[in-house]
């Protein structure tokens, strides 16, 4: 495999890196990507428009570029489809291109690259580009390693040509679950993954303004499960992130925000020992006295609560205030002394109450 | 002019389990916690108007009426609040606690769900149950009624359909798309569908018609979620509650943020400041003009953060550009 020939270098969206090839498709993405309110979903045209918009119409300040790179954040700085890239960044970029060298000072986090290495990705430079579909990369690249010592991984960015074609919404395919799994199972998947990831970092920055697609619907909703959901569950659900070694086939692990157990919140909580003893506590004064079941015992203070809230003088609510159309609305009788110190006193007395709790 | 948001005075002091609007009305609200109370506000004034304590964590509460409020509790009780003569009472009891109620204005009833696995309708003027309804062997996750239609999600990912007209068996069981535990269920107000939702920040969105170009519609998204470096955290979506006049509809999960979709356009039309902690309840008021968001730790972490922000209500007044399908 030759070098790469030099090619006529593309627009580039100097927010991402991402290539693009038109410019005007490039407008269209830093409209979309980067220079969108967050608030109001207004496209504006350039960071400092962005930032201009929403200091003076949502009172917010937006100190980066939405989807950015971290170095490349800046939300002072006036870009507009290739206008306004500082001469550095595009003489960088030209070099990254077409080279190849191991100069990589490009944006990957040390840790994108060492997940490259360990799955076995044959450095970018031995292949090809444009001419290996997708599913090919891992075989070619499983028999390449074998008479191959493990080179170190070459930087990411003559990866777009060899891209394999992506989803409209990147964060949709981001480790779903199921692609995850799925990915897992199938080892060259896997790998054309890790090896996409890392080209998008900016993605990372996605998280959830990803609008709600259909794409990835459909995985959810029509495929089934391919195994038993517990099975899936735990797999998926690492206790800590180092552990999913499943899913850092695609460079993300994914952490779900809920204990382990199949459970709702409110059952696991209801487990805890000062609800149990609560719990407790409430079933014998339940049990104990048996008047407070009978209904004709209503509002009675009730032996099981040691301090009930002052009897009726209550019930503030004037039926003037009232935008109900219910006619009890109006039967509510209406009280002034409805007040600070009955709420005042109501909420001592369930201070009292509380202490065993 | 009113402030876009506030905060309501006199929060319960436990985990908020449900914020419920009264019926046809803006201006008073419910509010049941795990501390056992059930406090009755009056939202424009800021004010707690009432305030019912019990032994036991409430886990859901409804409006029957203007001034009659049930609440479903761990000791497995149900029980009715008169907020104007300050009576209590119970009406009856399921095996394990009561997960939700709900009042059902078709019947004029009350339906509580329990995670001893039945849904169960209650004459509220004889006080008694008049149904128990088995749920597939399901504990009752979440449940929600608009006239005849019942939706009701259970622990084991089944979603069971029933009609208040013909309780003798459900009208339709399905599986859940979504392939983690349901956490909560809308029916739509217009009632073709219903949204629900997951531990794994996804959001689905379902008809009932069977018609397969109905069916087209369906889809399924995902949220509450962020990425730090490599790490996704996704966070579980508590609460849904849907905008009665433009059917658009809020999610609020764990990650502390609130979220407001337009489900049939498939797109998010706002989302709100980031809150101190998870949000654990939604409900908007009947004419969808305000909103209130029950924010409480729900002890979803393996280890309990130092510090837990203390539970709150915030009350906030959407804008039509909030809320509004575009």
């Amino acid at each position: 495999m030759g070098r790469k020939k030099k090619k006529a270098s593309k627009p580039w969206c100097w927010y991402c890196n991402r290539e693009f090839d038109d410019e005007k498709i490039l407008v269209q993405h830093q409209k979309a990507k980067h220079f969108k309110c967050h608030i109001c979903h207004k496209k504006l045209y350039t960071g400092p428009g962005l930032s201009i918009h929403c200091m003076q119409v949502h009172k917010e300040t937006v100190d980066k570029v939405p989807n950015s790179l971290p170095n490349r954040s800046n939300i002072e700085v006036e870009i507009f489809g290739m206008d306004g890239i500082p001469a550095e960044d595009l003489r960088d970029h030209e070099r990254q291109k077409n080279g190849g060298k191991s100069d990589s000072d490009d944006d990957e986090p040390v840790a994108k690259k060492k997940v490259e290495y360990a799955m076995s990705v044959p450095p970018p430079m031995m292949m090809p580009p444009n001419m290996m579909p997708p599913h090919m990369l891992g075989q070619y690249g499983m028999g390449m390693m074998q008479h191959m010592p493990p080179l170190p991984p070459y930087p990411v960015p003559m990866m777009p040509h060899m891209m394999p074609p992506r989803p409209l919404f990147p964060a949709a395919m981001a480790t779903t679950s199921a692609a995850a799994a799925a990915a897992a199972a199938h080892h060259h998947h896997a790998a054309a993954m890790a090896q996409q990831k890392p080209t998008f970092p900016a993605y990372s920055n996605a998280t959830i303004s990803a609008p709600p697609t259909t794409n990835h619907a459909g995985g959810a909703s029509s495929a089934p499960p391919s195994g038993p959901p517990d099975a899936q569950q735990h797999q998926q659900r690492p206790p800590a992130p180092p552990a999913a070694s499943g899913t850092s086939a695609a460079a993300v692990t994914t952490k779900i925000m809920h204990p382990q157990e199949d459970l709702s919140l409110e059952e696991l909580r209801a487990r805890q020992p000062k609800i149990q003893a609560r719990l407790a506590a409430a079933l014998a004064s339940l049990a104990n006295p048996q008047s407070r079941k009978s209904p004709s015992n209503n509002g009675g203070p009730s032996t099981s609560i040691p301090t009930t809230p002052p009897p009726p003088s209550l019930a503030g609510i004037s039926p003037t205030g009232s935008n109900s159309s219910s006619g009890m609305a109006n039967s509510i009788v209406v009280s002034a002394a409805m007040s600070k110190a009955q709420e005042v006193s109501s909420y001592h007395s369930y201070r009292n109450h509380s202490q065993y709790k | 002019m009113r402030p876009p948001e506030f905060k309501l005075n006199n929060p319960p002091e436990d985990l908020i389990s449900a914020v419920k609007f009264g019926p046809k009305s803006n201006q008073y609200m419910a509010a049941s916690s795990w501390d056992g109370t059930l406090r009755f506000y009056d939202v424009p004034a800021n004010q707690l108007r009432q305030k019912f304590v019990q032994d036991a964590p409430l886990l859901d509460c409804a409006f029957m009426d203007i001034v009659h409020v049930v609440s479903g509790s761990l000791d497995n009780q149900l029980r009715l609040f008169d907020v104007n003569t300050q009576a209590e009472s119970i009406i009856g009891a399921h095996e394990e606690p009561i997960r939700c109620v709900e009042h059902a204005e078709y019947v004029n009833g009350i339906l509580t769900g329990s995670w001893d696995n039945t849904v169960k309708l209650w004459d509220m003027r004889e006080k008694r149950c008049v149904g128990t309804f088995e749920q597939n062997n399901g504990k009752v996750y979440s449940m929600s009624v608009i006239d005849e239609k019942i939706v009701v999600a259970t622990s084991d990912r089944k979603v069971l359909i029933w009609d208040l007209r013909k309780m003798d068996s459900y009208i339709m069981k399905r599986e859940s798309s979504l392939k983690y535990q349901t956490r909560c269920i809308r029916l739509f107000p217009n009632k073709e569908g219903y949204v629900m939702s997951s531990i794994e920040g996804r959001v689905a969105v379902e008809y009932l018609d069977h018609d397969p170009e109905v069916q087209r519609r369906k889809f399924a998204f995902k949220c509450h979620r962020n990425r730090e470096q490599n790490i996704e955290q996704i966070y579980p979506v508590n609460a849904l509650s849907f905008h009665n006049v433009y059917q658009t509809f809020a999610t609020g999960g764990s990650d502390g943020i609130v979220n407001i979709w337009d489900g049939f356009n498939k797109k998010r039309l706002c989302q709100f400041h980031e809150y101190d902690t998870s949000i654990s309840t939604l409900n908007f008021s009947s004419d969808g003009s305000a909103l209130a968001i029950g924010c409480s730790y729900l002890d979803q972490l393996p280890e309990t953060p130092a510090t837990v922000p203390h539970p709150a209500i915030y009350i906030r007044y959407p804008t039509d550009q909030e809320t509004k399908q575009k």
